[in-house]
């Protein structure tokens, strides 16, 4: 795991990976170059799952890999978002830099909810990043961090 | 008075033969024919001429949804086909002139194809997208193949500006565009021209070793649920581990339609898997 950064500036740092732990605002305010914030509402997921995309495209991603991101990026927010308590907010972070993007997706939730690894949908997300974690450090907001390098390693 | 003229002629007379079945030769039509004479050869405006026009679309409209029908499983709801159709119908009694030589069917059949065609040239998108993206968009996708060829993965973005001598944010656009068009079935033709094969046709079946896989894991009850064709793309991805252009290069359809595809089939299992049914 990488060492958090809580003093995120420049554009081209790398992202806070461990961000529950850092005590400045936990998980709900990691600090990333690019953030989106949309109502934990399935309907807005495309939205967010559109800016991923079109930064890993702008970063010169090979397109298999953009499309992979797109598809993470939606399934991250799918599996959130029907965790989210009731009338809260999904925060999609996303740092470009070093060939590769981090993204950390995020939600409010009630009583230290978890994410399952052994789902179909977490092999869906390692299998389209590098790598994939779950963040559930923080007792009220419950994120999941996917990288995805620009060429395969 | 129109009245008398206009509530019964729409009905029986022009309907009866032609509508009652769907898999009917030309000859149903043939009653139609001195009606086509008719029509062409009153003037513009003479009220008679809306009656007849009337009866001939109604009477070639079995034509027109057969015509919709070749069309059928490409992502167009099937009513939305059928509408376009009948416009192309409408057109094709409007403009023909018998006095031209050639018989209705064979000017009405192109004229209705033509306008269906058209229709997703045109209007399949979700969204509005400028006509030089969805150019662009094509040319993207026939480069896609040469390059992935040639790179041994898929192209970037700036990569293809430079194969197609557009500028990278052009390409950009037209990618975005291209998530636009929701063209998403397996049944989808392989190239735009009803006798082709469908993507069907040409999937192979899943590897037994795939077949392996699926036993170990928890999502077999989800994915057996899924047309095999749907499965086998999964299959590849998830548990063959076939980049998105492999798949693409062994199905023989484009990255683009490959990525499509997962996408929709990934909502479809999530949406499957959160609401198991009780063991």
């Amino acid at each position: 795991m990488q060492t958090p950064e809580p003093q995120q500036r420049d554009r081209s740092s790398t992202a806070t990976t461990d961000p529950g732990a850092d005590g400045s605002g936990g998980l709900a305010e990691t600090p990333t170059p690019v953030e989106v914030r949309v109502h934990a509402d399935p309907a807005l997921i495309p939205s967010v799952r559109a800016v991923a995309a079109d930064l890993a495209a702008r970063a010169d991603f090979d397109l298999d890999a953009v499309s992979d991101l797109r598809m993470a990026v939606d399934e991250a927010c799918s599996a959130l978002v029907p965790l989210a308590r009731n009338g809260g907010q999904l925060r999609c972070g996303f740092a470009v830099a070093d060939g590769r993007i981090d993204v950390i997706c995020r939600v409010p939730v009630a009583d230290q909810a978890t994410l399952r690894q052994d789902t179909f949908g977490w092999r869906v997300l390692t299998t389209l990043t590098d790598d994939a974690e779950v963040l559930d450090a923080d007792p009220e907001w419950l994120g999941i961090h996917l990288r995805k390098q620009r060429l395969a390693p | 008075m129109s009245e008398p003229a206009a509530a019964p002629p729409s009905g029986d007379a022009a309907t009866k033969p032609a509508v009652t079945g769907s898999s009917r030769g030309e000859d149903s039509y043939d009653h139609l024919v001195p009606m086509l004479t008719e029509h062409a050869g009153l003037p513009a405006d003479d009220p008679r001429r809306e009656v007849l026009r009337d009866r001939l679309v109604q009477g070639y409209l079995p034509l027109a949804r057969h015509i919709a029908r070749r069309f059928a499983q490409r992502g167009e709801p099937q009513e939305d086909l059928e509408q376009v159709a009948t416009v192309g119908l409408i057109h094709a009694v409007d403009r023909f002139s018998p006095e031209r030589g050639s018989d209705f069917l064979s000017y009405a059949v192109p004229t209705i194809t033509g306008e269906v065609r058209r229709y997703f040239r045109d209007k399949a998108w979700s969204t509005r997208v400028p006509r030089r993206l969805k150019d662009l968009r094509l040319a993207i996708g026939s480069a896609m193949p040469h390059l992935s060829q040639e790179l041994n993965r898929a192209p970037t973005a700036g990569e293809l500006a430079e194969h197609l001598q557009r500028t990278r944010e052009e390409v950009l656009e037209a990618l975005e565009a291209a998530n636009a068009y929701r063209s998403s079935s397996l049944d989808d033709m392989l190239v735009d021209d009803p006798s082709s094969g469908r993507l069907a046709d040409v999937l192979g079946s899943a590897d037994a070793e795939l077949e392996q896989v699926e036993h170990r894991e928890t999502v077999q009850p989800a994915l057996r649920k899924l047309p095999e064709r749907e499965r086998t793309i999964v299959m590849l991805r998830f548990f063959g581990g076939m980049t998105q252009t492999q798949i693409a290069e062994r199905v023989g359809v484009s990255q683009m339609h490959v990525s499509r595809l997962l996408t929709r089939t990934l909502a479809t299992l999530r949406a499957d898997l959160s609401d198991p049914p009780t063991p």
